[in-house]
């Protein structure tokens, strides 16, 4: 008899080691997943950062503004004009991406030639600027951004993806394979190429260099607003969504500044740190961990990688 | 003779002039502050509220025994730095005899002025700040005797929820609780003492979560509520005009489907219905003003006398911005707001003048008036009356959001209100 109820013991103790481990596993897909999800998105804003600064080596500090300004241009087209979703986004992407080329040719433009810094303060300014722009006329008050987008959510149970973390991953990676076609199939992608790799010999070979920055400011434009688009579809819409932007920078210095494919690994990293302190040490007490985890990272990874986990690695002889 | 007549009749007069001088020229001068730009400049209709109450009351209203209020409005920007400042600089520039009320909004203003006001100064000061510490058990009229709260606290406001929770609860066992708060001192204010009270009345808090203002995502948070089997979720320390607020409202309404969402003042309101659409379908709050603002705002309830007052004054001194969308950040996007300044005039006039009626029209004299009101603040509660011997107005009622989705042209809107579920409450009566 005590045989027979300690074997029952033992069932029940593995049964419940098994729940246990089904849980945490379960745990662990959710937090990975969400992380993804979303770190597709910083990925997006990570390309757009990488490919200004390939083309002009200037970091666009107001990729924040830029996501809003797109977001809210969308707005206009799908809300308030009320076109279909299937026009309004390409009218909303191409509004943004003519933004993105007048704040080029009035701001960036005129300091081709001089140094890159100069251009990355100037972004620091069009941040405000363009804030200040936004709230004068929207107000700082939040738009309801509710797409009806079809249902694809997950739901497995305790596993759970919902319908629209999913579709902004899908839209950040499909737009981020597209802009990949555009940089490395198509001949402005070369020519954006050249150029990044030496202004001075691509202009010596007929490249007109100003063509190309004005091209990668509104298309940079253009994809960060897909991302602010997805983002604003968690719910609302705001001029504070600009505070996503400040994501973006541990995305591109942890992938490297110059690397497409760690812009990539830079967003899906900083997504799933998010998601794995959310769900595993937040609970813990360190409530709101989550928000200065991804820097805590940036600064382990330029620690041992200065120049980012796949950036490339400059000799400098002085 | 006739010259000694004339210089004897300008004696005496000259003499009845100067009696008469102080009394007549001693001005009543009270400051307030909203915030009309900054983080909430998009709602300026606090500082409106005001405006048009403060002319009404000095007009039509007949100011205080018939003399008029000097009122000055200073925009702080939602800065508590700017209140203090400017605070300072009306004591610097007026007499205490005639600068005998200030106003203000923010319990990050009502910290560093806590000696000022209390000690040096001894000016009654009206504010708009709920918080536990300044006004709860902690904190109230033996530690702040100068301070005094146009609400109740956000620790009676939760308690009173999960009061709501504990009488209303039908499920078998104890009804299981999440609180998610924002990660500011509003958000933290009163949660100690509501969570001792849950736990007295037998509830089990079963999750605690900061969400942050800045979330893009509350994927993590829900699932964590829905994990602990939460049955009731009280969100605090949030406004309803947030973007974080739609998030969490509409994630939750998909990953913890049957758990009832409820919240404090701010996010018991019309702008909520705009933003969240019906995701704040069913939604149950609480608040100490009469929320009655419906989507579209023709359908207003206009029983509550107040209510109906506030939208005759926004109808007549604000017409246009009355009329505008709520997408135009020039309009009243939520009477709640607009009704909050108005009140704040109508308590100004009502304790001057009984300050007045006492014959002791100072600083001291406001004090012991407000000490002493026994008010209906104009119907606002049903006819019932509050006293401010707690130096907060107690009366709290609870509001169930009742939101349908409707086509206009080719898109959805939101339409609906949130409607009384219980009568006024008024928290000094009960026994926590």
């Amino acid at each position: 008899m005590p045989e027979v109820q300690a074997d029952s013991e033992g069932a029940v103790s593995t049964l419940n080691l098994k729940q246990s481990c089904g849980q945490l596993m379960t745990d662990l897909l959710q937090a990975l997943g969400s992380g993804i999800l979303v770190g597709l998105v910083y990925s997006l804003l990570g390309l757009c950062i990488v490919i200004v600064y390939k083309a002009s080596e200037a970091f666009n500090f107001a990729v924040g503004e830029f996501m809003v300004t797109g977001s809210f241009l969308f707005y206009i087209f799908f809300f308030d004009l009320q076109f279909p979703f299937l026009i309004a986004l390409p009218l909303g992407l191409a509004a943004a991406a003519a933004a993105g080329a007048v704040i080029e040719t009035l701001t960036i433009r005129p300091l081709i030639g001089r140094s890159p810094i100069a251009m990355t303060i100037i972004t620091l300014g069009l941040a405000f600027f363009i804030r200040a722009c936004l709230q004068l006329i929207f107000g700082s008050h939040s738009y309801s951004f509710f797409l009806e987008l079809p249902d694809i959510s997950i739901d497995a149970g305790e596993l759970l993806f919902l319908s629209d973390p999913l579709w902004a991953g899908i839209m950040a990676l499909l737009t981020f394979f597209i802009v990949m076609f555009f940089l490395f199939r198509t001949k402005w992608g070369l020519a954006i190429r050249a150029t990044s790799e030496n202004q001075a010999k691509a202009m010596a070979f007929g490249i007109n260099a100003k063509m190309i920055l004005l091209v990668v400011w509104a298309a940079s434009s253009a994809c960060i607003a897909v991302a602010g688009i997805m983002i604003s579809n968690f719910g609302a819409l705001s001029t504070m969504s600009s505070i996503v932007g400040l994501r973006a920078i541990p995305v591109v210095l942890i992938g490297g500044m110059d690397s497409i494919g760690g812009a990539l690994a830079g967003g899906i990293i900083v997504g799933i740190c998010e998601s794995l302190v959310g769900t595993y040490i937040e609970p813990l007490g360190f409530t709101g961990f989550k928000e200065v985890a991804p820097y805590i990272l940036l600064l382990i990874v330029v620690l041992i990688r200065p120049y980012g986990l796949f950036g490339t690695v400059r000799i400098e002889r002085v | 003779m006739n010259r000694k007549l004339l210089v004897g009749l300008s004696l005496i007069l000259s003499i009845a002039f100067l009696a008469l001088t102080p009394v007549s020229a001693k001005d009543i001068k009270v400051l307030s502050q909203f915030p009309m730009s900054g983080p909430v400049g998009a709602l300026p209709e606090f500082g409106w509220g005001y405006i048009d109450g403060m002319n009404w009351v000095n007009g039509e209203g007949g100011g205080v025994n018939g003399k008029k209020i000097t009122w000055f409005l200073e925009d702080f920007r939602y800065d508590p730095t700017v209140e203090v400042a400017n605070f300072n600089k009306y004591c610097a520039e007026l007499s205490r005899d005639e600068f005998i009320l200030a106003t203000g909004y923010i319990t990050g203003g009502l910290k560093p002025l806590a000696d000022k006001v209390n000690k040096e100064e001894k000016i009654p000061w009206l504010d708009g700040s709920y918080s536990t510490e300044i006004f709860g058990a902690e904190g109230g009229p033996s530690k702040y005797p100068y301070y005094y709260s146009l609400g109740a606290t956000y620790g009676d406001q939760l308690k009173i929820l999960m009061k709501w929770i504990k009488d209303n609860h039908k499920a078998k066992g104890k009804p299981k609780v999440g609180m998610v708060y924002s990660p500011t001192a509003w958000g933290k204010d009163g949660l100690p003492e509501s969570l001792a009270y849950a736990r007295k009345i037998g509830l089990e808090v079963v999750a605690q979560i900061e969400y942050p203002y800045s979330a893009t995502d509350a994927t993590n948070e829900c699932m964590q509520l829905r994990k602990a089997k939460a049955q009731y979720v009280i969100y605090h320390g949030y406004s309803g005009a947030s973007g974080c607020t739609a998030i969490f409202f509409k994630t939750a309404k998909k990953v913890i489907k049957n758990v009832q969402l409820m919240g404090t003042h701010y996010t018991t309101n019309r702008m909520s219905i705009l933003v969240c659409q019906e995701a704040y379908d069913g939604y149950i709050g609480v608040a100490t003003r009469p929320f009655l603002d419906a989507v579209p705002r023709a359908k207003t309830s206009m029983e509550n006398p107040i209510v109906k007052l506030a939208h005759e004054f926004a109808r007549k001194y604000r017409p246009e911005e009355y009329k505008r969308g709520v997408k135009d950040k020039d309009s009243i996007k939520d009477m709640f707001l607009y009704l909050e300044g108005l009140t704040y005039a109508f308590m100004i006039q009502k304790v001057l003048t009984d300050a007045d009626n006492s014959g002791n029209l100072s600083r001291e004299g406001v004090k012991k008036a407000l000490d002493n009101l026994v008010w209906d603040y104009k119907g606002m509660f049903g006819g019932k009356k509050f006293s401010y011997k707690s130096h907060t107005i107690p009366m709290m009622q609870i509001f169930k959001a009742d939101v349908k989705m409707v086509k206009m042209g080719e898109t959805m809107v939101p339409t609906g209100a949130v409607n009384p579920i219980t009568d006024w409450i008024n928290s000094d009566e009960i026994k926590w």
